[in-house]
Formats: structure tokens, sequence, C-alpha cells
């Protein structure tokens, strides 16, 4: 009798852990960022950041050049039509900090003959050193126009590459409908209707529409590794009043991640090399899936080049790199002074969450 | 060990099994002769068949077989007829109405046309299971509250797939058949709408949920915890003292000073199921069509609190546009792409 005595608590247990098996363990912490009481908080896992926090680390930073050389890497080397500003050896400094971030570590195109040909490190023939002349001029172009987005922080090469050829977090044409397009061209994020009855509007964004909108904002909140309430109040979505500062740096961001694919990235389409087997590798939404990621993809199955979006440089935190400032090292991040433009309204940002990265 | 007695039938009292009163039949025939099951005998009757199936009920197992099969089959194309994509994405795959730009005229099969068909068909099985549900209660010489108890969940599926996007003129209004697909369509209706916490239908849909649930909850408990006294012998306890009945009845008289009755129990779980679909469909149809932001609405009647800011407004006006232009004409509907689009 007893044999065939069942037991709930078993099954319990098991449903239990099953439908629990998705979810981090305790405990959570929860950073509020609103009025008490309005479920305007991040909530993050400790436990998981201090896992993840070493993916997030910057590297230390090369040997600083001589601060009394006075020479100018554009006296002395030939076709420097981005960073002739440098001194000779802070240009050398430059190379060899952009080898270490972006090229091959072993086989054949490892080091400088990633992109150089070796026997005239001048020649434009290889199409990485087109890639990454117009790179630079993307990471001027960050850190001197786009302030208001990266702050005084800045980017540099590493931001995105991480040691890896082409970025992880980029994005590819699907079909034309795709909702991360609003990275590029597309203006038509917003559908709530700011009147409250039918007869007041004329607003006709659909349901579908809104699908899509809700799309690039899951693309934004994975990105940043926070919910919706970091930019929003999520009773009020597309209300301005209501929303947190970090509402008006992403606004930015995503303008600058329009300039940038579209004055940056779209001009290299045709210098990167044809798409192999890049059909099979993306996901409905346009991004690598997760075990293609490290496949260095620069195009996709409809010819298109690599575009950015905010995961690209954020890679999963609310600050790349969590905020910790790296382009400081490096002057050759930076546009020749003159040329740099005066940086655009600053933002207003506090940290919600103060991750010591160094305990 | 302690043994709770309640989670499953304890005792399974056999007879032979029984194929019910006759009853006139002309048209149709009970068919599947009676059979046992010890397992289902666990949780209801031991004894299954036989059914009456009657003309309304094969038509709508037929479209109601159809209507699954053009949705699944579209989910197995939609993996490129991979069996083994189809188990592993079924929570992702999604036939999806026509796009908004068709309006209400029928589209290609691939574009939305598959999805008309599949709920045009499962409309039909599931006004014909209606049918056959009022001809049935007729049939018994009951009353007709199961009917319509099942026409308030029906007026609330054909207003989310069919009322609706008629009054807004556009099929691709209506919700898709898919797992996930349908979940994230309720949470983009509502964020397009304003948000639906503040339509007070939603609120009175909710109510009810959340009310028929407490008092399922309440009821099957206070059964089952009599049932030692026979309490789900109902009619036979009602009128004595000391019965199970009795002491469930006055358990609550009691412990919140009022008790339903063995019948209005009935009646209160009947109308809070009833209305929460009714009060639901409501809200669904004035969605889009009357009201076009429900907070702004909720904001206008002063449903909507205002707490202390905590931060200063954000401004959009603030930041610039700086797109630029683009580089290269765009050939076809994707920027910068060379002419001829896919390569």
């Amino acid at each position: 009798m007893s044999m065939h005595r069942f037991r709930p608590g078993a099954l319990v247990a098991l449903v239990a852990a099953v439908s629990l098996a998705g979810c981090e363990l305790p405990p959570q912490e929860s950073t509020q960022n609103g009025f008490r009481g309005v479920g305007m908080q991040q909530v993050y896992s400790p436990e998981r950041l201090a896992g993840t926090a070493a993916d997030h680390q910057v590297p230390d930073p090369l040997a600083p050049s001589s601060t009394t050389d006075s020479s100018r890497a554009g006296d002395q080397y030939q076709n420097l039509q981005v960073l002739g500003h440098l001194s000779n050896g802070e240009f050398v400094r430059t190379m060899a900090a952009m080898t270490e971030w972006v090229a091959p570590k072993t086989g054949p195109e490892a080091g400088c003959v990633y992109c150089h040909n070796p026997a005239n490190m001048a020649s434009d023939e290889k199409y990485t050193y087109k890639v990454a002349k117009q790179m630079l001029k993307m990471t001027h172009a960050v850190n001197s126009e786009w302030t208001g987005h990266v702050a005084q922080t800045g980017v540099t090469c590493y931001t995105c590459h991480r040691g890896n050829q082409v970025p992880e977090g980029t994005w590819f044409y699907t079909d034309e409908n795709q909702s991360l397009r609003h990275y590029l061209d597309r203006e038509d994020v917003r559908v709530q209707t700011d009147a409250a009855l039918r007869s007041e509007s004329n607003n006709l964004a659909s349901v579908n529409q809104t699908e899509y909108t809700y799309g690039l904002m899951i693309s934004m909140s994975s990105a940043l590794g926070v919910n919706c309430t970091y930019c929003h109040n999520s009773r009020a979505f597309a209300d301005w009043e209501q929303s947190p500062a970090q509402r008006l740096t992403a606004l930015r961001g995503t303008r600058m991640v329009r300039d940038l694919n579209i004055n940056h990235m779209l001009v290299l389409q045709d210098v990167w090399p044809e798409a192999k087997h890049a059909k099979g590798h993306l996901t409905g939404e346009g991004t690598l899936k997760p075990w293609h990621v490290d496949a260095n993809i620069s195009r996709g199955p409809l010819g298109d080049g690599a575009k950015l979006q905010c995961s690209t440089c954020h890679q999963g935190v609310y600050k790349p790199l969590y905020g910790q400032p790296m382009a400081k090292d490096y002057p050759g991040m930076y546009p020749a002074p003159q040329a740099a433009e005066v940086p655009m309204a600053t933002e207003g940002d506090s940290m919600p969450t103060q991750v010591s990265l160094n305990p | 060990m302690p043994d709770y007695q309640n989670l499953w039938t304890q005792v399974q009292v056999r007879t032979a099994p029984d194929w019910g009163p006759p009853i006139k039949e002309d048209t149709w025939t009970r068919q599947f002769p009676p059979k046992i099951s010890y397992w289902l005998g666990k949780v209801g009757d031991w004894q299954v068949g036989p059914i009456y199936l009657g003309w309304t009920g094969v038509a709508s197992l037929i479209f109601g077989t159809l209507a699954f099969n053009i949705i699944g089959f579209n989910y197995l194309a939609q993996v490129n007829w991979n069996v083994i994509e189809f188990v592993r994405l079924l929570p992702w795959l999604s036939l999806d109405p026509p796009a908004p730009g068709y309006g209400l005229s029928i589209p290609p099969m691939a574009e939305g046309g598959w999805w008309l068909l599949a709920g045009f068909f499962l409309t039909v099985s599931v006004l014909l299971w209606w049918v056959r549900l009022f001809r049935r209660a007729r049939a018994h010489g009951m009353g007709n509250h199961l009917p319509w108890a099942f026409a308030s969940a029906i007026w609330l599926f054909l207003v989310l797939g069919f009322i609706r996007p008629l009054l807004m003129g556009a099929w691709g209004e209506a919700v898709p058949f898919g797992i996930f697909s349908h979940l994230d369509w309720t949470a983009a209706f509502s964020i397009r709408y304003g948000n639906l916490f503040y339509n007070p239908f939603h609120m009175l849909s909710i109510a009810f949920l959340y009310g028929s649930a407490l008092l399922f909850a309440m009821h099957g408990a206070t059964i089952l915890a009599t049932a030692k006294y026979g309490a789900e012998r109902e009619i036979e306890q009602i009128t004595d003292r000391g019965t199970g009945a009795e002491r469930s009845a006055l358990f609550w008289r009691w412990t919140m000073g009022f008790n339903a009755t063995m019948e209005s129990i009935h009646r209160w779980a009947w109308w809070f199921a009833v209305l929460t679909t009714l009060t639901g469909g409501i809200g669904i149809l004035l969605t889009g069509t009357v009201v076009d932001n429900w907070y702004l609405w909720g904001q206008k009647h002063g449903l909507v609190p205002q707490y202390p800011a905590a931060w200063e407004a954000a401004d959009p006006a603030t930041v610039p546009e700086r797109s630029g232009q683009l580089q290269m004409a765009p050939p076809d509907t994707f920027p910068g792409l060379p002419a001829g689009g896919a390569r």
C-alpha cells in the first residue's frame, strides 16, 4: 500500500524547481530612483554583476609616451589623415593600443599586418586599413560632438571591440520593418496619443507598430541591463514630465547612433568583404545569435554592412565599462584640438547603481 | 504520517457502466460505449462515455481542427518544416493578422490570409459549440446558465478578434495566434492606448477575475472542509441541523457575519465569472474606438494621483537632431543598399 503512496511534496518541489530554473538566485538589490512606493526602481543581482564584472574592466593603459616630444606624426609618416596631430611617440603608442584592442592575437593576420601591408605601411590597400581610418573618424566625432551622451568619459576602440575584430552586438537588415531601423532612419517610435479621446486625435499608430517600438525599447533595456523605469515612469511612458533624466541621455544616444550609422558605418558598406554565411547567423530582429557573436561578421545576408545599436558599446551595463574613463589616456581618440567643437548640453545623469569594481 | 483525504477521490463506487436514461434519438444517437478509467476516477467520475456529439458537435470539431491545423502548419512553414525547430521555438511562433495597411480587405494567404481563415474557422467552431451547449441544456431540461456564461467568454473573444477590428477598420488590430505573441500583443495594446490600467472596465474585469478566484477558493475549501460530514450531498443536508451544510454556513456567518446559501454561492460564482469577460469586452471595445489614451482619460476624470517630482523634468527639446544626410541615395526601402536589394 505504501508502495503506491503518492507524495505531493515531491511533485510540488519538482514543479517549483522547473518553474524557477530561469530565475536569478536571491539576494537582489533594488535602487529607488523616483518617489517612494511608485515602483520607480532598478533591481539587480550583485552576484550576477560580480560574475560579469571582469568583462567590463578597462585594460591597463600602455606606458605613456614622452610628454616633451614636440614632433608631429603627420610630418614623419605618409598618408596620415586622421592621427597626424599626434606626436611620433603617441602615434606609435596609439597604433600599439589599437592592435591590442582590435587585431587578432594569433594567426597570419595577427598584429600590424591585420591592417597594414608590411612592405608599405602607408598603403591603404587592405580593407581593414580603410575601415580603421573611418572608425577613428567616428571615435573623434563621438568624443567631440556627442559629449551630451558620452560626457567627458568618451569612447575608445575598446569600448566596442573588446579584442574582437568586429564588435559583438551589431545588427543587420532582415526586413524593412525591423524595429532596429530606428537606429538608422526611422522616426516612428512614438505611438501614444496626447489626447484622451479618439475624437480629439488622428493618431493612426497601430498595435502592430507599437510592437516595433516595444522591440526597440527592449533592445535598449537589455543593452543597458536596466528595466523600463530607468528612463520611463511606466504608468505614462510617453510623458517627459515624469521621465527620469536618463531618458534624455538615451534620446541623445539614439540620435548619436543614427548619426554614426549613417555617416560612418554605411559608407563602409562596400569596403567590407562579402557575407558568407550571415543569414543563418541572424535572429529575427537582425542581431547575431548568441553563439555567432564571435564570428566577426561585418556584412549581413542582404549585403548591408554592420550597424551600431546601444548594446554595441554598452554590452549589458548602464554605462559602457561601468563608466570607467579610458579615452583620457589616449589623445589619439580625440580629434586635433582646434577641430574640437563646443560640447553640447551635458547630461544631468546620476548613477542609480553604484557598482564597485575594485572592492 | 498524516494523510489528507481530499486531494483526490478516495473511494470509487463501481457498478456496471451506465448508458443513461433513454432519449429520443431520431436525428443523432449517443456513441462510444462507456468505459472505466481508474485515473479519471481519481479526479472525477470513473465512467468515460457515452457522448452525444450531435451535428453541431461534429461540425464544431471539424472547424476547430481546421483552425488548429492551419495555425500549426503555418508554424511549421515558418521554421522551414523542421520539426525539431518547431518544438524548440513553439512558444515564440505566431500566426499574425494582416498588416494594418490591408484594412478590412482579404490579404494574400502568406500575409495574413491564413490568419483570417483560421480565425473564421475558429469562430465558427466556437459558435457551433455554443449552439451545442444551448441545445444540450434544453434537451436535459436545464436552465440556460451554461450557454449564457459561455456566451460571455465568446463576447470577449469576438470583441478582440472581430468586432473591435471591424470598428477600427483593420484586421491588423486583432490578436495574433501564438503563445508569446498574444502576450506581446497585450503589452503593446496597453502601451498604445496609454495604459489599460486606467480603463475602468479593465479595473472591473480584474476585480471580477480576482474575485472569481477568491470565491472559488472559498467555496471549494468550504465544501472540502465539511466533506467528512457529507457536505457535498448538500441537498439532503440543507434543512437538517448539525450537517456539513449547516457547519459550512455557520462557519462563514460566525467568521464574517454573513454567509451565502447553498444556492446563492453558485449565483455569486456565476456572476463573477460572467462579469469578468463581459466588462473586459466592454473595456476592449472602447479602447481606440472611443478612448485613445486611458492615462490621459484617467487624468481628466481625477483617477490619476500626482506624486512629488523626484527629479527635474526631462525636456526633449534640448536634444538636437544630428542625423545627417544619407550618404547614398536609398534605391529601395533599405537605405544605403545597392540597387536590387538582396544579393
